[in-house]
């Protein structure tokens, strides 16, 4: 306990500083990063409101992809180009809320027509409870991140049903840097870094612009329409949630290729989410069993004539846990 | 059953899961089956499976055996290759073991062990992640709005481009 209080002291001692370093290296008044939440909004505002153009990599199991990102915020407008550097070409365009992934090996441009800006900053008083109550937060240590100085924060989990999570911001503008998701092995599962960005870079439309007509005519388009998310009860139950997971989300959609729609239900612990999608099994059959791809793993069974299936950025017991625990109401 | 108790070799179980399979596996039908997956594994998984008791045995024989021929001067590569082959006489020897000392029919283990390798295959299971059960799941990510589009990069290079029926 005493330790305990030791480590708040010391923690807000260091929030302290943390807040006097941003006064000073700002020079503007910056957003107090005196909490979690606070900082994730500063993250967020951070990576909206700013204009950048970097590389980033992406590392899981051995795995390394390299992009080139570019953000341009005109006006409020927000536009943002990513473009893989290795292996099949592959270009995201996410502007005025759509995404939109082109595919030029297969000739395919797939859109999808939302942004998942929406979902923030609107954590849940129950999400800011669930946050601190089942991770330790603390403000790590300042290195530096693609040639700028950064502030770590560190979420290190109280249980095992939960990855660790550790964050590099950029210390002027608390744009995120750095991200890593951590086993309980204390082994990195995945990992995003900036290894070069141009913060308040001069960036112009044609920069954000996509290499290809936005439907170019010989491709094949797979759009789902906007109103293809029915927000409602869809008859299914997780009666065994994992400890600190609570409902955020309930609903119907649509997903291109698919007759019935699909349920699909959302927890979270106020750090990452867990989705269920449950769909009516189709002609062809569905391989079951547990994959991953980084720090996201899926479950995906068999229930009764229902495909389950459960993705989320948790380690494979809380996906595999919600997976067998979801039942018809 | 068999299906929890491999979950639980591959640590996908929750605690409170762990521990009622634990407690599952003083059944001998459910310890035959570990014993199998076990087996099963380390076979796909080209491991050496070496019995504890098996090399302390044929550790002890071979001490015990009388040195009738001189060395030769490759006996080194002629002894390793002697216990690769002793080990997988032993993988074959233990997997018959497995089936035949169990309080089960033969046949009925060997039952066991085909379903266990059909567990394992479908465990291996999709090779690449729903893209489209990716995108969908993104936008509620909470740290998705720090990570920009990054997190996009899952689903783009899931490829699954139209992967799913």
């Amino acid at each position: 306990m005493v330790v305990r209080n030791v480590a708040q002291t010391m923690l807000r001692g260091s929030i302290a500083q943390l807040v006097l370093v941003l006064v000073l290296v700002a020079g503007a008044p910056p957003a107090r990063a005196e909490s979690v939440t606070e900082w994730l909004d500063r993250a967020a505002l951070a990576a909206r409101k700013l204009n950048y153009v970097g590389t980033i990599v992406y590392q899981h199991a051995g795995h390394v992809e390299t992009s080139r990102l570019v953000h341009l915020n005109e006006g409020g407008v927000e536009i943002e180009k990513l473009v893989n550097l290795d292996g099949p070409a592959r270009e995201v365009i996410r502007s005025q809320g759509e995404v939109r992934c082109f595919y030029p090996d297969a000739k395919v441009v797939r859109i999808e027509p939302r942004t998942f800006r929406n979902a923030f900053p609107s954590l849940s008083p129950m999400q800011r409870k669930s946050l601190a109550e089942y991770y330790d937060f603390s403000v790590g240590e300042t290195s530096r991140v693609a040639g700028m100085e950064a502030q770590a924060y560190v979420f290190r989990p109280k249980d095992g049903l939960r990855y660790g999570h550790k964050f590099w911001a950029e210390i002027g503008t608390g744009l995120l840097l750095k991200a890593l998701i951590i086993n309980e092995k204390d082994e990195v599962v995945e990992q995003f870094t900036f290894t070069d960005v141009i913060l308040g870079a001069r960036v112009d439309r044609d920069m954000v612009k996509p290499s290809w007509p936005p439907a170019p005519p010989d491709w094949k388009v797979l759009k789902a329409g906007p109103d293809d998310v029915e927000v409602r009860d869809t008859g299914w139950t997780v009666a065994k949630v994992p400890p600190g997971f609570i409902k955020i989300g309930e609903g119907f959609r649509k997903l291109r290729g698919k007759r019935a729609q699909v349920a699909h239900l959302v927890f979270s612990d106020g750090l990452v989410a867990v989705s269920v999608f449950v769909e009516p099994t189709g002609a062809v059959t569905h391989p079951t069993g547990m994959l991953h791809k980084g720090g996201v793993n899926v479950y995906i069974r068999q229930l009764d004539d229902q495909v389950v299936t459960v993705l989320g950025e948790a380690p494979p017991a809380t996906v595999r846990q919600i997976a067998y625990s979801i039942s018809r109401r | 059953m068999g299906e929890e108790i491999s979950h639980l070799m591959d640590g996908e179980l929750d605690d409170e899961h762990v521990e009622i399979v634990c407690a599952q596996l003083k059944q001998p039908e459910a310890m035959t089956t570990w014993m199998c997956y076990h087996v099963i594994g380390d076979t796909l998984r080209g491991t050496d499976f070496r019995d504890a008791g098996f090399a302390r045995r044929f550790g002890a024989r071979f001490a015990a055996e009388p040195t009738v021929l001189a060395p030769r001067p490759r006996a080194a590569r002629t002894l390793s290759f002697a216990w690769a082959a002793a080990a997988t006489v032993a993988a074959v020897a233990v997997v018959g073991w497995v089936a035949v000392n169990t309080v089960e029919a033969p046949s009925t283990a060997f039952a066991k062990a085909r379903e266990a390798a059909s567990v394992r295959a479908m465990q291996v299971g999709p090779q690449t992640v729903p893209a489209d059960y990716l995108l969908a799941h993104q936008e509620y990510s909470p740290t998705a709005p720090i990570q920009g589009v990054g997190p996009n990069f899952r689903a783009a290079a899931a490829q699954g481009v139209d992967g799913r029926p």
